[in-house]
């Protein structure tokens, strides 16, 4: 990415510029700046400051104290919404399914996309082609479609199956943007490979992929996301609430008690914040790996 | 991203015609995405459009309908409520998510102590699941205790105070705020990717023609961004007509009176409360139809202006 290299130097003229004219102008400029985004940390932050205090207050105090933090902390708020809401269960079936789909989805999609960047062969471009077409049709249109196949296959609350219909799913994306990392790569390396006699698995296995890396994480984060956190397809294909996802759980624990807006928020904060502190933690990769894609470098 | 394949290797070399043997391995290295691809993607939505040809409630033996799916769909209120209501959707949040977007990104742009702190915050919502983020905003909109009214009693504008998603007239509109809410972050930092590669020299000449901040942003930032808004609005475009059944399905159901109901809540509700199977899959092609012509337009209207993105 170019970009790595322009925002110190953007950066730099800015600050000089306010240096120039530091004077009453430019302070009001900058004032104004900050409330603007106090303004926006207000609109994102707040609500979830919020729904933490709102997790620790009793019920009474939930509605006499909106704003405040809580008074005094009840963590029972947390036990219970633990065992009502089934959270237990829920986060085993989200951690197996997404896991179980990231790992289908590398295993399908690095091969492929390798195949596609590096091999000749007859097909090539038509493979290509229904990829980049399959992006075009979002897996929601076919949802209906999608539940017969899956039913007729067996597996409607099954977590393996839905496992593999996620891996689909992420699949087109998946391999267009790896094979975009796989092309980047110097053919040098895999022809020196080669003349000493390794095969092709054993080259994608021990030389390209490490290279590859950075794209893997791409995709790892983008299908992380997308299946962690899906209602839709989880809907649609896990009735059972014994094989159900968290935000299955959420949904069924709010429609199915009424009004219990301490336990929501204990249950909310129990599956948002360890994704939230993920994210903090590796936002600078998370970030950069979102604008490689989208931002030519 | 460049589409060339690698033919850098002369096919006189030893290596050449190492490669031009490559079907086997090749056949052997696709075929799991292929046999996942056909099984649970191109066999659904081959076998799907069959069935909506059909009358079928899911169990008993299908009958053949040719097009009178499509046909009743024309006719159907509800469907044409939706699907306008899904347009509204998408061209509020659309709009909405890029001037905002870009807003905010040309505020983070600026050489700011705690610049990293603020981005982090405002992408913090894109990591949450619409789930979550649909039981936040129903407690800020609920009407007796909801954040939102509280801070309208709070500033005395208790006059304002509405049923945010109990009246038809704004539920729809309330649901547009929340999807803008959780993506705005995700737009921000793409338009940030792309301002930080627009070169400082360009705005030193602009400034040393007299042009104001206002004149930089129309005449220069904003051509150079064309690119990044057109990314911006793809992205937003598929997302905004596909990934609302969520969002509504938390919030409203559909509701009040199918006020806020979107193609996607209405295909899911005649397929498993109607059993209308056959229906319902003929409801995702049309919608597929619709999301497929917008994309495909606006890629060629990308083309023709020569952005190559």
């Amino acid at each position: 990415m170019s970009g790595a290299a322009n925002p110190s130097l953007s950066l730099g003229n800015g600050m000089a510029s306010h240096r120039r004219r530091l004077g009453a102008r430019g302070i009001l400029e900058l004032v104004s700046i900050y409330a603007a985004l106090v303004l926006v940390l207000m609109e994102t932050i707040y609500p979830l400051l919020w729904v933490l205090f709102g997790s620790l207050k009793t019920k009474q105090e939930m509605l006499s104290n909106i704003w405040g933090p809580p008074s005094s902390l009840v963590f029972q708020n947390y036990a219970d919404a633990w065992r009502i809401a089934g959270m237990g269960s829920r986060i085993v079936s989200s951690v197996f399914v997404t896991g179980s789909a990231l790992i289908i989805l590398v295993v399908v999609a690095t091969p492929c996309a390798y195949a596609l960047a590096r091999l000749r062969f007859r097909g090539r471009g038509l493979v290509l082609a229904v990829a980049v077409a399959a992006m075009l049709v979002p897996p929601q249109v076919m949802a209906i479609p999608l539940f017969m196949v899956a039913r007729d296959l067996g597996l409607i609350n099954n977590r393996l199956g839905i496992a593999f219909v996620y891996a689909a799913t992420s699949l087109p994306l998946s391999v267009f943007i790896l094979r975009s990392f796989f092309v980047t790569l110097p053919a040098d390396l895999e022809d020196a490979a080669r003349v000493d006699g390794a095969s092709r698995l054993a080259i994608l296995i021990h030389i390209m992929l490490p290279l590859i890396r950075p794209g893997v994480a791409l995709i790892l984060i983008f299908g992380f996301i997308e299946i962690w956190n899906d209602f839709f397809l989880a809907f649609l294909l896990l009735r059972d609430p014994s094989v159900q996802t968290i935000p299955l759980g959420l949904v069924s624990f709010f429609q199915q008690y009424d009004s219990l807006w301490t336990l929501y928020f204990a249950a909310l904060t129990i599956t948002t914040l360890p994704v939230i502190v993920v994210f903090i933690a590796m936002q600078r990769q998370f970030i950069a790996g979102l604008t490689a894609g989208a931002v030519k470098g | 991203m460049s589409t060339r394949p690698q033919e850098a290797a002369p096919s006189t070399s030893r290596f050449g015609r190492f490669v031009s043997g490559d079907g086997a391995v090749a056949f052997v290295m696709i075929l799991p995405a292929a046999i996942l691809f056909c099984l649970f993607y191109l066999w659904p939505f081959v076998n799907g459009f069959w069935l909506s040809l059909h009358n079928w409630d899911g169990f008993s033996d299908p009958t053949w309908a040719g097009f009178s799916n499509y046909q009743r769909l024309a006719h159907d209120r509800i469907f044409l409520g939706a699907l306008r209501n899904n347009l509204i959707f998408v061209v509020a949040v659309v709009v909405l998510k890029n001037v905002l977007g870009l807003g905010l990104a040309l505020l983070l742009n600026r050489a700011l102590i705690g610049r990293t702190f603020f981005r982090a915050a405002a992408f913090i919502p894109v990591t949450m699941s619409f789930v979550a983020v649909g039981l936040l905003w129903s407690w800020i909109y609920n009407p007796v205790f909801g954040l939102l009214n509280g801070a309208l009693d709070l500033f005395g504008l208790g006059g304002l105070k509405q049923s945010w998603l109990g009246d038809a007239n704004i539920a729809l509109y309330s649901i547009i705020v929340v999807d803008v809410w959780k993506w705005l972050g995700f737009h921000a930092v793409i338009y940030l990717a792309g301002l930080q590669t627009i070169p400082s020299e360009l705005y030193e000449s602009a400034k040393m023609d007299g042009a104001g901040p206002v004149q930089r942003f129309w005449h220069v930032t904003l051509p150079m961004m064309m690119p990044i808004v057109f990314i911006n609005t793809i992205l937003g475009l598929s997302g905004a007509f596909v990934r609302n059944f969520d969002i509504v399905y938390v919030l409203t159901k559909g509701g009040p009176n199918h006020a806020t109901e979107v193609v996607l809540t209405y295909m899911m509700s005649k397929a498993f409360q109607d059993g209308a199977m056959s229906y319902a899959a003929a409801i995702g092609y049309v919608l597929f139809l619709i999301v497929g012509l917008a994309s495909v337009g606006l890629l060629a209207l990308m083309r023709r202006q020569r952005l190559d993105v």
